[in-house]
């Protein structure tokens, strides 16, 4: 896929949003956000709670208003030409909220001539990979159908870009791999999906590239696979016979050992085997394997500091 | 325009009309039956001239209008009946954008090819229309009424009378759908849009109360002196008052489509 021969899909040139708390206080929600994203790639956008993912979104979609910056898509204002954008736009929102005393199809069927015409063929194929029964109220639907629903309505249309706030939340492991397949397919048919989480295995799993935000800053944007290569993991044994933290310190791919409760903690990049071998001779009572967070696999890539690269190639 | 939202919001809401209309058009069926002779509308008045003017005065009426039919209508039926119209037009209005924004809903309709300005103004319409069909409802309950009453007056001032409510209630209508685009919040608006109602009602049930002193003069920037219901039913409709109140609704529903337009949604 040779990304740099199209125009982006979205584009923002220091995009910023700030809150006045009080008088005298304001909130950074974002800040100078430049970032491209191009046709055909499932772009992550991921960071912790609260770093401003949602405040983006809503930036694009011009539900909210920029303090400063501005953001384009398909190389037009977002806040200028925002009802043409939506006609190729479809959204999730990380809360979906909707008429409650409507049933699934009602609301299909209502955002559907919102949008000027609905193909049902598609929208049948659609709930019928999502197991989704649109003859129930809004309000009788569990978090994962309302989660499917959601996808159902942004899909609808079959948009050039999907925008998807945290997608997977709710969604079952099942859901979740039949959410990944069809992302894939979007991208198949050449559509863009921006889609923001904070869970790292799920942008690892489809995304092409990833942009790191952490507290309203776009810390960096890296392909997966190089996001990865910094990937370790905890883990913690449990031995019979005490082991000197010393011991395991110099195995290859082994670092920060500590003594914990009774145990032994450490951080593992790389293969496992070094570290099977040198535990060998003991006898295992347990062993704890926990991923990293993404705070700490980007500290881990970036350093402490969390001064990366800023839009690296596109 | 496509009338998407318009429709939706019509058919979403027809139910609501006919309920209240139904209601609105019982009340006044029983306020027409309730005189079976009309000579009781003198026994009423003589009773009024027992009380103090000022405190007839402040009831919307007098011992003499009283004793008349339309008296009587003015004071049972139509002085009250914006008080409770005002209800139905507040639960609209907040429908308009508050409702949705505190639901969280208006992101996902914000987020469809829709402009605000639509949303707005199509919900607007829906709304006023399901207003008129309630007063078309409501006014049905009163001509049937007649029929059977002793009460016999002119129909189409009875007409012009219910007619008169649709610009007052098209006015909180616009007012409540401005403080729901203003203070975004459901509760915030709910408590303006309520204190416009009922401060109005008290600055003109005090200024009619107190006619000649400060009040009187005040009660001038009340709604409610320009829906003088009691006015519409014994000389007819006043262009002056109408056109005055559609124009305060039509400043109203522009300030919501400007205020909505222009802020941030659903924080």
């Amino acid at each position: 896929m040779n990304m740099n021969s199209k125009a982006p899909v979205i584009q923002t040139d220091n995009l910023s949003k700030f809150y006045h708390k009080n008088r005298t206080e304001t909130v950074t929600a974002l800040k100078g956000l430049n970032l491209t994203v191009q046709p055909g790639e499932i772009f992550g956008y991921l960071g912790p709670n609260g770093a401003g993912k949602t405040t983006t979104i809503r930036l694009l979609l011009d539900l909210i208003r920029p303090s400063s910056g501005k953001a384009a898509i398909f190389g037009q204002d977002a806040q200028q030409n925002s009802v043409e954008l939506h006609k190729r736009i479809g959204f999730l929102p990380g809360e979906l909220n909707l008429w409650k005393n409507l049933t699934g199809a009602q609301v299909v069927d209502y955002i559907g001539r919102v949008r000027g015409g609905l193909d049902m063929t598609y929208v049948r194929s659609l709930t019928d990979r999502l197991q989704l029964d649109l003859s129930i109220r809004i309000r009788s639907y569990s978090s994962g159908n309302k989660r499917k629903l959601g996808l159902v309505l942004a899909m609808m249309n079959k948009p050039d870009l999907l925008i998807l706030d945290e997608p997977t939340n709710g969604l079952d492991p099942l859901m979740q791999q039949l959410f990944n397949e069809l992302m894939l397919d979007v991208r198949k048919e050449g559509r863009t999906v921006f889609l923001s989480s904070h869970m790292l295995g799920e942008v690892q799993a489809i995304c092409d590239r990833v942009g790191i935000l952490r507290a309203g800053e776009l810390k960096a944007v890296e392909t997966v696979s190089k996001l990865m290569r910094a990937n370790f993991r905890w883990v913690t044994l449990r031995l019979r016979e005490p082991v000197a933290v010393a011991q395991l310190s110099n195995l290859a791919g082994v670092s920060e050992v500590s003594a914990v409760d009774g145990g032994i903690k450490l951080r593992l990049s790389g293969d496992f085997d070094p570290l099977l071998r040198a535990i060998a001779p003991y006898y295992v009572q347990n062993m704890e394997v926990a991923e990293p967070t993404l705070e700490e696999i980007f500290l881990s890539f970036y350093g402490n500091n969390g001064q990366g690269k800023k839009e690296s190639a596109s | 325009m496509n009338w998407v939202v318009f429709n939706e919001t019509v058919r979403r809401s027809w139910r609501g009309m006919i309920y209240w209309g139904v209601g609105f058009g019982v009340y006044g069926l029983m306020i027409m039956l309730i005189v079976q002779d009309a000579n009781i509308l003198k026994q009423y008045g003589e009773i009024a001239k027992a009380f103090p003017p000022a405190l007839m005065q402040l009831f919307g009426g007098d011992a003499v209008s009283m004793a008349t039919p339309e008296g009587f209508l003015a004071y049972g039926y139509f002085g009250y009946l914006l008080l409770i119209f005002a209800v139905y037009a507040i639960l609209s209005g907040l429908n308009i954008t508050a409702n949705d924004e505190d639901a969280g809903i208006t992101d996902v309709v914000l987020s469809l090819p829709l402009a605000r300005w639509c949303l707005v103004l199509e919900k607007f319409l829906a709304y006023s229309l399901m207003i008129i069909g309630i007063v078309a409802i409501s006014y049905l309950g009163l001509f049937i009424g007649m029929r059977f009453s002793a009460l016999q007056m002119d129909g189409s001032r009875l007409l012009q009378a219910t007619i008169n409510i649709i610009p007052a209630s098209l006015l909180i209508l616009g007012f409540t759908a401005l403080a729901g685009a203003v203070f975004r919040s459901k509760g915030t608006a709910t408590g303006v849009a309520a204190f416009f109602v009922v401060g109005s009602y008290v600055l003109n049930f005090l200024g009619v109360a107190a006619s000649g002193t400060f009040l009187d003069k005040l009660k001038g920037l009340s709604f409610f002196s320009y829906y003088d219901h009691q006015g519409v039913i014994l000389h007819g409709l006043s262009v002056g008052n109408l056109t005055l109140l559609l124009v305060l609704t039509v400043i109203c529903a522009g300030g919501a489509v400007w205020s909505f337009q222009r802020r941030d949604v659903g924080i």
